[in-house]
């Protein structure tokens, strides 16, 4: 069986403006599970709340669109459970860095093999247009209409602080860089974070495109993402988005830790394997 | 031959070694087949500070945590002070104290015979170190009570076995110079012994170990908590336990997140289970109402403590009954189930997850910390023959032809719908937080929400048709009836039984399911009563507006409900009971 594009689509159709960034890491996502031949039945997508955590609706997959900020714990809960399953946990700024900033560092140092891809539009879009964590300082919205007076989080550096495996930022308007970027981060053995540039047509209008697209830069050949002190060195550059992956190390997942512990708590026992019963002679006195 | 039993208590402050000496002796006690109850109560200190411990042991089944010490064993007086609430002694209760206390005896112990031991000095003076005591305060009162020493001998040889012969023979002399000299000066003191015919050991538990054993045995692999008083014995247990069964247990970043793991591994098709208390119980209020929409099926223990807010960490109470039943915004069906003693924490666990995977449903266990820290002998093979409604299921894989035209959340008759998860092919589906469709398809029709509202909580016509048990006791024409839910069991029970043997008619009830509760079944209880007494640890009386929101209640219906610190003791129920007689 191959499966194609198409494979991966629900029957549902997006509800997203038309010109908004995420129709672009929508494709990306199917176009990835493309061409890494996932199943879409071994396919999890979990999502938070906010425009782009729809997106697990339209897709073949088992999906689930939870609550607002939850996104990581939940798809946590499925790799952990099921670490056969490829798990793609999506969602936006406000989702990931405000409402369910606490799950982002924790799932990043566990190495929980999982793909968070961010659609980052530094605005609340569902709820029509306030700042967000990562909403540039002065900015005006509808909840900041003398500007923002708060610094915007910095999602890559956060990343490096918990600890990410897989740290990468794609922009939504090149989709194939960005489905490079996704079957990477799948690939990747443990947490891969992607953030997205993904504009919003609708609050950030065509000032934001514009702007996002002066920012991008690609990361060049001469970028070596294991140097751990570079790469950190490039997020930190000011005026400038770069574009591929950032950082990466290979380091044992949650999985094979856990495997490792269920290993060194279950010491041999001549081939006669533990009866749940035989946990009560423990409770039994001296 | 009437049982021969014995209720004794022993009080100090923190490096004293009262719980050691507690510990021991249970030990001890079920090592030669006794059955035991202790109690521990403590201040919030995490090392000094007072602590306390009240022990029953019976040759027949304990019920409850007792009334009236017969003994009481203290290091100082002041410490007696700090728990004189939950110091109470019969007439003619013995209090053995250390000789090196000077002071005043309190009134707790006014009237009673006060007899002074030198366990300091004994432990100084024979031992050499008087940290010691508390292995001679063994040696006294096993002596003078008749308590089983054999136990706390072999307890000691293996646990400080490590430290080297020398600390073992150094406590075992301790022991033995307490006994010698209870020998030689108590032999003529009145207090109250142990008669008995050793036989099988009995195994001890605490609340919060036989839950988390209880979900092992029901095939939960998965566990995530964060730990939190009196519940992180449940993650201790399982982090411990669980990996040698191929599970996993994470401790997870915040309260929030272990519910949202919970979730996330049921929906990936493995039982999950999380224990909290109170204030967690707040926290995960969020993902209980999304496994209620989505038909998450979880597992959620809440072991109370007095509240709200922070509260008292360390101290029992049963007010978050409302939460548990009503706790989340919208119609949100769960199930809550409430284990009333040790024994019954294995039995609720199992029955719990069964319940969440053959109806898709978060289950709450509400225990607490009366019930789920205390340490009660249970009876092996009366634990593994679980009744009948709590046989271990697995989740039902939806068949092939059921995968046709594939709806999650099929509208049926039973309200439960075929559930699939990742790796079967073709039973892919999308779900939400979001009202949705039997596709899973998100809606804001409302005639979609109205249908699919329905759909969920028509799953309690057969949870109600299934589930009924409920303890009942005393005659069932009695007229007067008692009615009380979770741990406050014990003392309901005697209470009864108590009456019943002094020749007044009284008869109780206690629900094992909260909700749905079995309300036929209570009916009938209800049915020939003149008067009813509701009996909780709430101050509100959250369990008496509870049943008054679902049944008529006797004109004539009394409550016992008053906040929480300590469990409800026999005396508080009786008392009142003989009030309204």
């Amino acid at each position: 069986m191959v499966f194609k594009v198409p494979d991966y689509k629900s029957h549902l159709k997006p509800i997203w403006c038309p010109g908004c960034g995420n129709y672009g890491v929508l494709n990306a996502i199917r176009k990835a599970l493309a061409e890494l031949q996932v199943p879409p039945w071994d396919v999890a997508t979990i999502s938070g709340i906010g425009c782009s955590s729809r997106l697990p609706g339209y897709m073949n997959t088992y999906s689930f669109n939870t609550v607002h900020g939850r996104v990581i714990p939940i798809a946590s809960g499925v790799k952990i459970a099921r670490p056969d399953v490829t798990v793609l946990a999506v969602g936006g700024d406000g989702d990931g860095f405000a409402i369910g900033g606490n799950h982002f560092p924790h799932a990043a140092r566990r190495n929980v093999d999982i793909t968070y891809i961010v659609m980052d539009n530094n605005i609340y879009g569902l709820t029509k247009g306030q700042t967000s964590p990562t909403t540039d300082l002065d900015m005006r919205t509808i909840s900041s209409p003398y500007g923002s007076i708060e610094a915007p989080v910095r999602p890559l550096a956060l990343a490096f602080a918990g600890q990410a495996s897989f740290i990468a930022q794609g922009y939504s308007s090149d989709i194939p860089h960005l489905t490079n970027l996704i079957a990477e981060g799948i690939k990747h053995p443990g947490f891969a974070f992607v953030l997205v540039k993904s504009p919003c047509i609708t609050y950030g209008g065509k000032a934001q495109i514009d702007h996002m697209k002066s920012m991008v830069r690609y990361l060049g050949d001469e970028h070596d993402p294991t140097n751990r002190d570079h790469a950190f060195h490039v997020t930190e550059e000011a005026g400038a988005y770069p574009l591929g992956i950032i950082y990466k190390e290979i380091r044992p997942t949650y999985t094979e830790r856990v495997r490792d512990l269920q290993m060194r708590a279950s010491p041999p026992t001549d081939g006669i394997p533990l009866q749940v019963e035989d946990l009560l002679d423990n409770f039994l006195p001296e | 031959m009437a049982p021969s039993e014995l209720t004794f208590g022993i009080v100090g402050s923190g490096g004293d070694g009262v719980l050691t000496a507690g510990n021991l002796l249970v030990q001890s006690a079920a090592r030669d087949g006794l059955y035991c109850f202790m109690v521990k109560s403590f201040g919030p200190q995490i090392r000094g500070g007072e602590s306390s411990c009240r022990i029953r042991v019976s040759d027949e089944q304990v019920l409850s945590q007792g009334d009236k010490l017969d003994v009481l064993a203290a290091f100082n007086w002041n410490d007696v002070v700090r728990f004189q609430t939950e110091i109470r002694l019969t007439d003619d209760a013995v209090v053995l104290v250390d000789e090196a206390e000077e002071g005043e005896p309190p009134e707790a112990v006014e009237g009673r015979r006060i007899v002074k031991v030198p366990i300091s000095a004994i432990s100084q003076e024979q031992i050499g170190a008087v940290r010691s005591k508390n292995m001679v305060m063994i040696g006294v009162l096993a002596e003078a009570c008749h308590l089983p020493i054999e136990g706390v001998r072999r307890s000691v040889e293996k646990k400080l076995g490590r430290k080297g012969p020398d600390v073992v023979a150094k406590n075992l002399a301790a022991i033995e110079a307490g006994r010698s000299y209870a020998k030689e000066n108590l032999a003529d003191v009145p207090i109250a012994t142990l008669e008995y015919e050793p036989s099988e050991p009995k195994i001890l538990m605490t609340g919060n170990e036989a839950v988390a054993y209880g979900a092992i045995y029901a095939g939960c692999r998965f566990y995530a908590g964060y730990p939190i008083t009196p519940a992180t014995e449940i993650l201790q247990y399982l982090a411990r336990e669980m990996p040698r069964f191929g599970g996993v247990v994470v401790q997870a970043e915040d309260e929030i997140s272990a519910m949202g793991m919970v979730i996330g591994a049921s929906f990936a098709g493995k039982k999950a289970m999380t224990a909290t208390s109170g204030p967690g119980m707040s926290l995960k209020t969020e993902g209980i109402g999304l496994a209620c929409l989505a038909e998450i099926p979880s597992v959620i223990v809440n072991v109370q403590r007095a509240g709200p807010s922070t509260g008292i960490p360390t101290k029992t109470e049963q007010a978050d009954l409302q939460q548990a039943i009503y706790g989340t915004h919208g119609d949100a069906p769960r199930v809550v189930v409430a284990p009333s003693d040790v024994e019954d924490c294995f039995d609720v666990t199992v029955e719990s997850f069964y319940i969440a995977e053959k109806y898709q449903i978060p289950v709450i266990i509400l225990s607490d910390q009366f019930v789920g820290q205390r340490i009660e002998s249970v009876n092996r093979d009366g634990l593994l023959s679980v009744s009948g409604f709590t046989a271990v299921n697995k989740r039902r894989k939806p068949h092939r032809d059921e995968l046709d035209d594939y709806k999650r959340f099929k509208d049926t008759p039973s309200g439960v719908s075929p559930m699939t998860w990742p790796g079967i092919e073709g039973g892919q589906y999308a779900t939400a937080g979001i009202v949705h469709d039997e596709n899973g398809d998100p809606s804001s029709v409302m005639e979609v929400h109205w249908k699919m509202a329905g759909k969920r909580s028509r799953k309690f016509e057969d949870i109600s048709k299934e589930l009924q048990f409920i303890r009942h006791y005393g005659p069932e024409d009695a007229e007067i009836g008692l009615i009380g839910w979770g741990s406050s069991k014990g003392a309901i029970k005697e209470s009864v039984l108590r009456a019943n043997a002094e020749g007044y008619k009284v008869q109780a009830v206690i629900p094992q399911i909260i909700y749905p509760l079995p309300q036929e079944k209570i009916a009938a209880f209800l049915a020939p009563l003149k008067k009813l007494v509701v009996c909780e640890v709430s101050f509100s009386g959250q369990f008496l507006h509870y049943l008054r929101s679902l049944l008529d209640l006797p004109k004539e219906t009394y409550s016992v409900s008053r906040p929480g610190g300590m469990p409800l003791a026999i005396a508080e129920i009786y008392d009142r009971l003989m009030e309204i007689m």
